[in-house]
């Protein structure tokens, strides 16, 4: 049973993947900008929850803080560091060491001020009980499937049936096309970096509540995000929440076979593989530029 | 006092080797590698382990470090054939990842977390030597090749393969054989700063081999400006000046210093891009890939 | 006269398009054969078959004798191709001298063969390849802030200086003015007098009367006619497929 206890593992680990994945994949679908500090959003919302945690605000408004806090940090970084660098023409170069900076000034203060090493909320939600003989669940799981699958409907909804969301997806095949139309790419830049940024934040707060947060955590979000993109598909949302859900699975599914240690080495192996041999990905045209 | 100068300005040199090599195949390849600190860990594995189980002799654990660190490059080269941009930063941001792990857990090399420990001091010919002439001839030899190779044939090989890939292989200019050399080159070199590194602390663990120590050698080339000889070294000189001379400052709690230290060049790593993108010295202009 | 490149039946689709569509040429020293023919006739495609830059769903292909197919771009540029690009693709960070230096070093080792004496050769090449595009002023500027008819001259003296006997030029006169196009037109014919194959793609019909011996004229990836200019441009069927009308549109 210990296979399917590590299917399921993976899933719950695969739904947040998706959730930080799909925000990356929109970001750069919409600004074809490779938000390298995508992590960052992450981690600063998982702070913000475990701040007001401790701080004994009720969880829905430590949730909304997160929220809040990747939001503003997204935005910031559209205004502040992208936008600039966008302005002089900056290769894809400069802008990967603007946001890898950012990425590793964050850390350190998170570092300094919240503490190192991981922390973690306590709640009878991650308390996992035998549903099956040997098989242990939390209500928690439950809890990050339903959240992925509300999101992921709201995510889609949005983009199809609104002006908005159309528009973004507008703005991912053809750029000029929507200048010509008059509509402001600023405006959908920043639009794209909020909702992309925000679909981290309650991927964050789950994983507050399930293995903890250390102040590096961002790195292999950041990672995990970019691998799924690449995984899935270049330019494709659902490419991006499916290989997510994937990557997630077969770390967990592979614990079977090797050490807890090799686990992330898996997701880098699949997605070494897939560079060198399909850098299109799974669902992707062939692009490699 | 003199010691510890002399320990600062061992690992200056040794990070200066570290910075010029990297800056080799960023600035004049294209080849924007998240990865050298891999490159720096296996050279230093490798010297460490000549030196235990063979001799502690210096030119043999280099040689033994750059044939290892080069020979393993394929992993960074190959990536590099095959995409660029994001793609290559992905990919070897992953490889990075990958070969932590692995020094971690491959303990029959490393020593796995612990490291190895009790490295004997180098000898050269079978005399003890120390280790800070030997970097600074290392430095010197490495500096001197990169100079020739960016100014010559091959420099612009590699230029032109960056700026316009098709067009050089239209001249005839075999594009896979000069980006692996570009990467065995460099990976050599970082190798070679490895076992140095080893025979100078006389120990090593995974620790000194991370993603972050990636992103340090890689602050060192940008904040000096890639592309040119120079910017690299007065790169590397002031990012490790900088956590002595913040030790200076009273304010800061010995135990912050590194976070401190972070926190500075991450955020001149930022604000460069910004405001300074060519670097302190450089342009980046030039290592801007087209095509 | 020798034949130095040729052609058989060269095919390629993309998709459900037929870009070229049984392509066979023939290349001689000395003569300046022009491919003719409306925009996706299959002219660029051409080039980029011959030069490996993709590869043939069918046909053959040879450079004296010797069978070229699956060959890569630079293994077949070693055999004496040189080729332009419409884009150019110039070295745009490196500086004109650069530019042209990079053109005669072709091996991949990190030093080049032949030691100071092929060293000093090489620069010589150079140097003549700039004086005869007239940039030998402008040796220190980068590509990148050249003028237009500079760069196209820029791309001009990368293949001179690349002693290369075949060369495929891709528009290579488009949008330059009259001094430039003489100046373009003197280069092509001292080539022809060395005995270069040259095949060139070219829309202006008065440059290609001025300067080719030969026209071959392609449509819908297919060579509709081969001749001498003045047969081929008279024939009032294929000006009607140049101009845009097609025959039964005509009729």
């Amino acid at each position: 049973m210990l296979f399917l206890q590590l299917l399921l593992q993976g899933i719950q680990t695969g739904a947040l993947y998706a959730l930080t994945a799909a925000g990356f994949a929109l970001i750069f679908g919409a600004t074809r900008i490779f938000h390298f500090a995508h992590g960052t959003s992450f981690t600063l919302a998982g702070y913000a929850f475990l701040f007001c945690w401790n701080a004994g605000i009720p969880w829905w408004a430590g949730a909304l803080a997160g929220i809040v806090a990747a939001t503003l940090f997204g935005l910031a970084m559209e205004r502040f560091v992208y936008r600039p660098i966008q302005r002089h023409e900056g290769s894809f170069f400069t802008v990967f060491v603007a946001a890898f900076g950012v990425a590793v000034v964050v850390q350190n203060l998170i570092g300094m001020f919240a503490g190192r090493g991981f922390a973690a909320v306590d709640t009878s939600l991650s308390r996992a009980t035998e549903v099956l003989p040997d098989v242990f669940l939390a209500p928690i799981f439950w809890i990050a499937i339903a959240v992925a699958v509300v999101l992921f409907a709201a995510l889609s909804a949005f983009l199809t049936r609104t002006h908005a969301g159309v528009a973004l997806r507008a703005l991912a095949q053809n750029p000029d096309l929507l200048r010509a139309y008059g509509l402001s790419s600023n405006r959908l830049s920043m639009l794209a970096f909020a909702l992309g940024s925000a679909m981290a934040a309650p991927a964050a707060v789950l994983t507050a509540m399930t293995t903890g947060l250390n102040e590096a955590i961002g790195h292999h979000v950041m990672l995990i995000s970019i691998a799924a993109t690449i995984v899935g598909g270049v330019g494709s949302l659902r490419g991006a929440a499916l290989a997510g859900l994937m990557l997630g699975v077969a770390e967990s599914v592979a614990l079977q076979f090797v050490d807890t240690q090799w686990a992330e080495a898996v997701s880098f192996l699949v997605l070494f593989a897939f560079i060198i041999f399909r850098p299109s990905g799974i669902f992707g045209v062939a692009q490699t530029r | 006092m003199i010691a510890y100068a002399a320990n600062l300005a061992t690992l200056v040199a040794i990070f200066c080797i570290l910075a010029a090599t990297l800056n080799f195949i960023i600035g004049f390849a294209g080849i924007f590698s998240v990865a050298h600190a891999v490159f720096f860990g296996l050279g230093a594995y490798a010297g460490a382990q000549v030196a235990l189980l063979l001799v502690p002799d210096a030119l043999l654990a280099c040689i033994v470090a750059a044939i290892v660190a080069g020979g393993l490059s394929l992993c960074l080269a190959l990536p590099a054939l095959r995409v660029r941009g994001e793609y290559f930063v992905a990919a070897s941001l992953g490889l990075q990842m990958m070969a932590t792990t692995l020094f971690a857990e491959a303990k029959a090399f490393t020593g796995g977390i612990g490291g190895l420990v009790a490295i004997p001091r180098p000898t050269l010919f079978g005399i003890e030597v120390g280790v800070l002439p030997l970097a600074l001839v290392a430095l010197a030899l490495i500096l001197f090749l990169t100079a020739r190779l960016q100014h010559g044939a091959f420099g612009r090989s590699l230029q032109s393969i960056r700026d316009a890939e098709s067009a050089a292989e239209a001249l005839g200019k075999n594009v896979a054989a000069a980006k692996t050399l570009a990467v065995a080159f460099a990976c050599a070199g970082a190798g070679i700063g490895g076992a140095l590194f080893a025979l100078h602390l006389s120990f090593v663990n995974v620790e000194s081999f991370t993603m972050d120590q990636s992103v340090l050698i890689m602050a060192m080339v940008i904040i000096g400006g890639t592309g040119t000889l120079w910017g690299p070294v007065i790169g590397a000189i002031i990012l490790l000046a900088l956590p002595s001379g913040l030790a200076f400052l009273p304010f800061i709690p010995a135990t912050e210093v590194g976070a401190v230290q972070q926190i500075i060049y991450g955020l001149a790593m930022t604000l460069l891009m910004v405001f300074r993108p060519a670097g302190l010295v450089g342009d980046l202009s030039k290592g801007r890939a087209t095509a | 006269m020798t034949e130095v490149l040729r052609t058989e039946s060269l095919a390629r689709a993309f998709g459900g398009l037929q870009a070229v569509a049984g392509v066979s040429l023939s290349l001689h020293a000395g003569q300046v054969t022009a491919l003719v023919g409306p925009n996706g006739a299959g002219k660029t495609t051409t080039f980029n078959l011959i030069t490996g830059n993709l590869r043939a769903d069918s046909g053959a292909a040879q450079i004296r004798g010797r069978p070229i197919m699956g060959m890569k771009p630079w293994q077949v540029a070693r055999l004496g191709v040189a080729r332009s690009f419409q884009d150019l693709r110039l070295f745009t960070h490196m500086t004109v001298r650069e530019n042209v230096l990079a053109a005669t070093e072709t091996a991949s080792w990190f030093w080049q063969p032949g030691g100071t004496r092929a060293r000093a050769q090489r620069q010589q090449r150079a140097d003549a390849a700039m004086e005869a595009t007239g940039l030998t002023a402008l040796a220190d500027a980068r590509a990148v802030d050249l003028a237009y008819a500079e760069r196209k001259f820029l791309s001009m003296a990368r293949i001179l200086a690349a002693e290369a006997d075949i060369w495929l030029l891709d528009e290579p006169a488009s949008g330059l003015d009259l001094a430039s196009r003489l100046r373009f037109g003197q280069l092509l014919k001292d080539a022809q007098a060395r005995g270069v194959a040259i095949c060139l793609i070219e829309h202006n019909l008065d440059v290609v009367v001025e300067l080719s011996n030969r026209i071959a004229f392609l449509d819908q990836g297919k060579v509709l006619a081969e001749g001498d200019p003045e047969t081929i441009l008279r024939d009032p069927a294929l000006a009607a497929i140049y101009f845009g009308d097609r025959p039964q549109e005509a009729a």
